[in-house]
């Protein structure tokens, strides 16, 4: 699959939200643990070696699952194949509770949610919409129908949106 | 460089739905003819399939950084290019089959990308506060009426009554949000109405929108300016919409 290389390149050099040295391990059988400098930067989490400005690779965080291992360890698994887990070894557990809350948090669809919170909410205190006013509230990105398979709010409320 | 292509392949084909879909041409990046493509977006990335029934994408344009800008071409008309800001970028040249579509794919594109919906929800969290401010402060101050700014009907609304009148959120919107950078953090308590209480999740995927959600992360920008150093021009978000 074609991506567009040297723009995720560039985006890897951008002020990241999270960074540190930490050791990873790939999800292949004999993969070793490598320590690498890891950055996290919107919904990608990109990896280095601790000497090189170029990542060597990204990982998309959408569709994943972050889980704690160990004090200090935590691990990702994309959902579509979930026996293959990425490790990283933390210094602290506070590190390790941290980053896992970071990615949590770094998803595009975990956003998409809390926006469709606010927006329902704030719908509900004031009975107006606040995304009218930036003429943005037929925006399909922000219709509440995204996140009825997961939300276990009132369904029913949240249709007025569409 | 590596990516985790499977997944991210997988990301465009499950259940999530997408933000849009549709057919345009595609310039090609060897063969630079215009190629019908199925294109899917979802969140910040743009991806395009040989044929609306294939089961894997040729490929996918992460739109982060970049400028969506309608442009001229001697061959296809309601054409537009996707643009880098980096060094040697490609430009991604499309064409929709009319100007509606056209109009509305620049729109979706141009609105895809992290940082944007990272800027509205923040714009929407602070909203929030100070609406359930105001009504904290309009509670302690009249206490025999109750709940003033929460509409009739208890926790449910009828979509038949729903009024979208101007907005009782007063005050001016803030320049962006700078004041907030070191803000809020969600470990103050606060009293929403519906009487969840904001602990702090941990870990793993969450659908329960419940609970208010913890604060997205910031990117921490040079000077403490919300001008994102990857979408120039996104500071301001009462701007972003002029």
């Amino acid at each position: 699959m074609r991506f567009n290389e040297k723009e995720l390149v560039f985006l890897s050099r951008q002020p990241p939200e999270r960074a540190a040295e930490l050791g990873m391990r790939g999800p292949k059988k004999g993969d070793v643990v490598k320590r690498r400098v890891v950055k996290l930067i919107v919904n990608f989490l990109f990896y280095f070696r601790t000497d090189e400005d170029e990542p060597i690779g990204a990982l998309l965080l959408e569709q994943c699952r972050v889980e704690r291992e160990d004090d200090q360890v935590f691990s990702i698994v994309f959902l579509d194949e979930a026996e293959r887990k990425y490790l990283f070894e933390c210094d602290s557990q506070e590190q390790c509770v941290e980053w896992i809350d970071a990615i949590v948090k770094a998803s595009y669809e975990f956003m998409r949610k809390n926006l469709i919170y606010y927006r329902t909410e704030i719908h509900r205190l004031t009975g107006t919409d606040p995304l009218e006013q930036y003429g943005i509230s037929d925006e399909t990105r922000f219709q509440v129908f995204l996140v009825l398979q997961s939300a276990s709010i009132h369904h029913c409320h949240l249709l007025c949106f569409l | 460089m590596k990516l985790n292509e499977r997944s991210v392949a997988h990301y465009a084909t499950c259940n999530s739905p997408p933000d849009k879909t549709g057919f345009l041409f595609k310039k090609g990046e060897r063969n630079t003819a215009y190629h019908r493509r199925w294109f899917i977006l979802k969140g910040n990335m743009l991806f395009y399939f040989e044929e609306r029934e294939s089961r894997e994408p040729i490929g996918v344009i992460v739109l982060e950084g970049c400028t969506v800008e309608l442009c001229e071409s001697e061959s296809e008309e309601f054409a537009f290019a996707v643009k880098f800001d980096c060094a040697k970028a490609k430009v991604y040249k499309m064409a929709a089959e009319n100007q509606a579509a056209m109009e509305s794919w620049v729109k979706a594109l141009s609105r895809a990308s992290f940082d944007y919906m990272r800027l509205v929800v923040k714009e929407l969290e602070r909203q929030l506060e100070e609406v359930q401010e105001e009504a904290r402060s309009s509670q302690a101050k009249s206490k025999p009426k109750k709940h003033q700014l929460q509409p009739q009907g208890a926790a449910s609304f009828q979509p038949a009554t729903i009024s979208l009148q101007n907005a009782t959120i007063t005050g001016p919107l803030q320049e962006g949000v700078s004041s907030r950078e070191n803000g809020v953090s969600w470990s103050k308590p606060l009293s929403v109405p519906n009487g969840v209480s904001d602990t702090q999740e941990d870990c793993s995927e969450r659908g329960d929108g419940v609970r208010p959600p913890p604060v997205p992360p910031r990117r921490k920008t040079n000077g403490g300016s919300l001008e994102s150093p990857v979408s120039p021009g996104t500071g301001c978000f009462s701007k972003l919409h002029d």
